[in-house]
């Protein structure tokens, strides 16, 4: 008895010491920052002087309609792009896993580039290509596509579509891959056994391929829907800094700009992002559920 | 007793070593490194690179390492304020209308550069004004933005009008006139205007004498010189006068292109020269009109101003004695190497320096082959740089331009009808984003 509890205490005291490096980390990194910023939030602070306002950072907030605003372009960005971008993911992976035969490595790379490209260097090349007078424009005025040059950057409906594209664009070809893992996933017998049984391709898609990927689905959603929360560089880049009048702006790039570009208002800054971590929270406790409901 | 001895010994030996170890960075004026940031090394960059080069000559132990640091620079700094100064150089360049809200919100943070002995008579009073608080002054003036009205002659030409017919005096209602017959004969717009950005209504707000900002710093958007510039503006874009174009590399090659262009002209400052100049095939094509005035404005001038920088020294510099040195007797220097440097810059990158000696130059009187008739550029711009009416900033500069930049792009979308609707628009915006 005594010797097993020596034993045990042994064992602790090791394996305290084996995670002492890692709750270091935490509390460096992770607590004091947490902790910290509670403080933050009641300080009016600007720079390196600081002023006590209690919720006046908060009550700020509520007035302030381009915060809100800039949210509503993250779920509208969310609600609109993610499924499409989505849909479009699976119908690709669906098309190179059994709809061609050659070229199927080819056709990968191509659609995987976009997110393995520089951020920057891809932003300032849909800057050129987007232009009133740019490549896209004159390409479908030519092809007679549209009748006149689309303001793609400086109208604010086009302007929003702009980032929707883009995001497309560099995201479809990263979850493609994790379609085709879970397309790979699936036993081939079953498609044996319903050709068998006499399915036509669209039936077996719909009633095999479909449903067995609904947990890639869930998971392309989830990782999607975290990167939406936090879209920063394509509206500060491609759009200019979420422009035309604001009618990109997310709440990601207001957050930085009253830290960085306005007044150096860090304590604003501070509770604008306590608001993005309680919407952070309920997403993922969302998440949570959908996702812990398949598994079982 | 022994031991006292030694130890005696010891510190004896030691204090002199620790002593210049130190001192060891600030020990000579004239040795060890600096680092210095600015944005464009064909202007600013190229700048420094000279003033370095003539302090070098003089005191080969200094180094001075100049870095482009062409993004977000400003974001960079405050990162290392916040971080007491990690990371930061030791001289750095900033906009003059940025610097007003570095100085309230990092006090501290920079060197007082009067007390190390600046004499600032010698700098123009424009630009010592928003670097100064109190007592202390914290830069040194680097370049003027005094604006002209650049015109490519040959457009002019062929839209049948001659260089003469934008004259010192002319006010925007004649150049409004001007540019229907230009858009008439030639279909080309008068004037690049870019989209993204601020400059165009602050060069006319500026050219007025009247300011964004109240004495007691609150905003004021609704004064005539806005709404009448906002007018104007307007009036240009419904008549087809402004090529808008989106962001800064647009704007450069609507204008700037060798055989045909998308619009006959464009207002800025000086420091544009440069970018002209990279289009050797365009000599003998541009020429420099005064900035049209407004009507009815008492302390209105046909000179205006946009952009200009300074440099700044961080107090957290450990080669504080060396950066002083170097900036005095350079930028701040009456030495013949020191004005034949302001006096290169200028020809080369067009760099007009706001040091009051400098203008003695010979190639600020020069005629300049590269304009049309061999205009002597930088002897007018000199002349109208004298003009400028002050500018008040206030460190909720960036937050006001932004405000009314997003209500003007709104006026151009056609989302906001009238100059009240934007001048509206504008001050929710600022009161939003501002918190004021």
């Amino acid at each position: 008895m005594l010797i097993q509890n020596k034993y045990h205490r042994y064992l602790n005291r090791t394996g305290w010491l084996f995670i002492i490096p890692a709750l270091l980390f935490y509390a460096v990194f992770m607590l004091y920052p947490i902790f910290s910023s509670l403080f933050l939030v009641t300080q009016k602070w600007k720079g390196l002087t600081r002023e006590f306002v209690g919720l006046g950072n908060f009550v700020r907030m509520f007035h302030d309609m381009i915060f809100w605003k800039a949210l509503g372009h993250n779920f509208l960005f969310m609600f609109i792009q993610i499924p499409l971008m989505v849909f479009l993911a699976m119908i690709i992976a669906v098309v190179l896993n059994q709809g061609i035969r050659r070229f199927r490595g080819v056709f990968r790379t191509i659609y995987f580039l976009p997110c393995v490209t520089s951020l920057v260097a891809y932003s300032v090349l849909f800057r050129i290509l987007l232009q009133t007078n740019g490549l896209l424009n004159n390409l479908m005025i030519n092809l007679r596509i549209i009748p006149e040059s689309i303001a793609w950057l400086n109208d604010p409906f086009w302007a929003k579509m702009t980032i929707i594209i883009a995001l497309t664009w560099r995201w479809t070809g990263y979850n493609m891959v994790f379609f085709l893992v879970g397309l790979q996933n699936i036993d081939g017998e079953i498609y044996e056994a319903a050709e068998v049984d006499g399915a036509s391709k669209k039936r077996q898609f719909l009633s095999i391929t479909l449903p067995l990927l609904v947990p890639v689905i869930l998971f392309s959603l989830v990782t999607s829907t975290n990167g939406t929360m936090q879209l920063f560089d394509e509206p500060n880049i491609l759009t200019n800094e979420g422009g035309p009048a604001n009618a990109t702006m997310t709440a990601a790039l207001y957050i930085y700009r009253q830290a960085f570009v306005l007044n150096s208002d860090f304590g604003y800054a501070s509770a604008l992002s306590y608001v993005m971590v309680l919407i952070a929270g309920v997403l993922a406790f969302i998440q949570i559920k959908v996702l812990g409901d398949k598994k079982s | 007793m022994k031991k006292t001895g030694l130890i005696c010994l010891l510190v004896f030996l030691l204090v002199p070593t620790l002593y210049t170890f130190a001192n060891g960075e600030d020990e000579g004026a004239a040795t060890g490194e600096l680092t210095v940031w600015c944005w464009d090394p064909n202007f600013n960059g190229y700048s420094m690179k000279q003033a370095a080069a003539v302090y070098t000559a003089q005191n080969p132990d200094a180094t001075i390492n100049v870095v482009d640091i062409p993004e977000n620079i400003e974001a960079k700094i405050e990162a290392g304020l916040q971080a007491g100064g990690v990371g930061l150089p030791d001289i750095s360049l900033f906009q003059d209308f940025i610097i007003e809200k570095f100085l309230q919100n990092y006090p501290g943070s920079f060197v007082d550069l009067k007390a190390e002995g600046i004499d600032y008579s010698q700098f123009a009073p424009y630009k010592v004004g928003p670097m100064s608080e109190g007592e202390s002054t914290y830069g040194i003036p680097f370049d003027t933005g005094a604006t002209g009205f650049f015109l490519r002659t040959e457009v002019l030409e062929a839209a049948g009008l001659a260089p003469e017919d934008f004259y010192e005096g002319m006010t925007w209602a004649e150049v409004i006139a001007l540019g229907e017959v230009v858009k008439a004969k030639t279909g080309k717009a008068l004037i690049a205007y870019d989209n993204t950005s601020f400059d165009f209504l602050r060069i006319m707000v500026q050219s007025t004498g009247e300011q964004f900002f109240r004495a007691d710093g609150t905003v004021d958007y609704d004064t005539p010189a806005i709404k009448k510039s906002l007018g104007i503006l307007k009036e240009m874009n419904e008549k087809g006068l402004l090529y808008m174009a989106e962001g800064w590399n647009n704007w450069i090659a609507a204008y700037n292109g060798v055989d045909d262009v998308d619009a006959a002209g464009f207002i800025n400052g000086v420091w544009i020269v440069g970018t002209l100049k990279s289009q050797p095939e365009n000599a003998g094509k541009w020429m420099v009109a005064p900035t049209p005035r407004l009507d009815g404005f008492e302390k209105g001038r046909n000179a205006s101003n946009n952009g200009g920088s300074s440099w700044y020294v961080f107090s957290t510099t450990k080669a504080k004695t060396l950066a002083v040195d170097f900036l005095q007797n350079t930028w701040a220097g009456t030495s013949p190497e020191a004005l034949d440097f302001y006096n290169r810059i200028l020809k080369d990158a067009g760099a007009m320096g706001t040091f009051l000696p400098s203008r003695e130059g010979s190639n600020y009187q020069a005629e300049d082959a590269f304009f049309y008739g061999s205009q002597p550029v930088f002897k007018d711009f000199s002349n109208w740089m004298a003009q400028v009416p002050v500018l008040k900033y206030t460190p909720n500069y960036s937050a006001m331009r932004i405000a009314l930049n997003n209500a003007m792009q709104l006026m151009y979308a056609g989302d906001l009808a009238s100059v009240d609707d934007v001048v509206a628009a504008a001050a929710t915006e600022y009161s939003q984003i501002s918190g004021n």
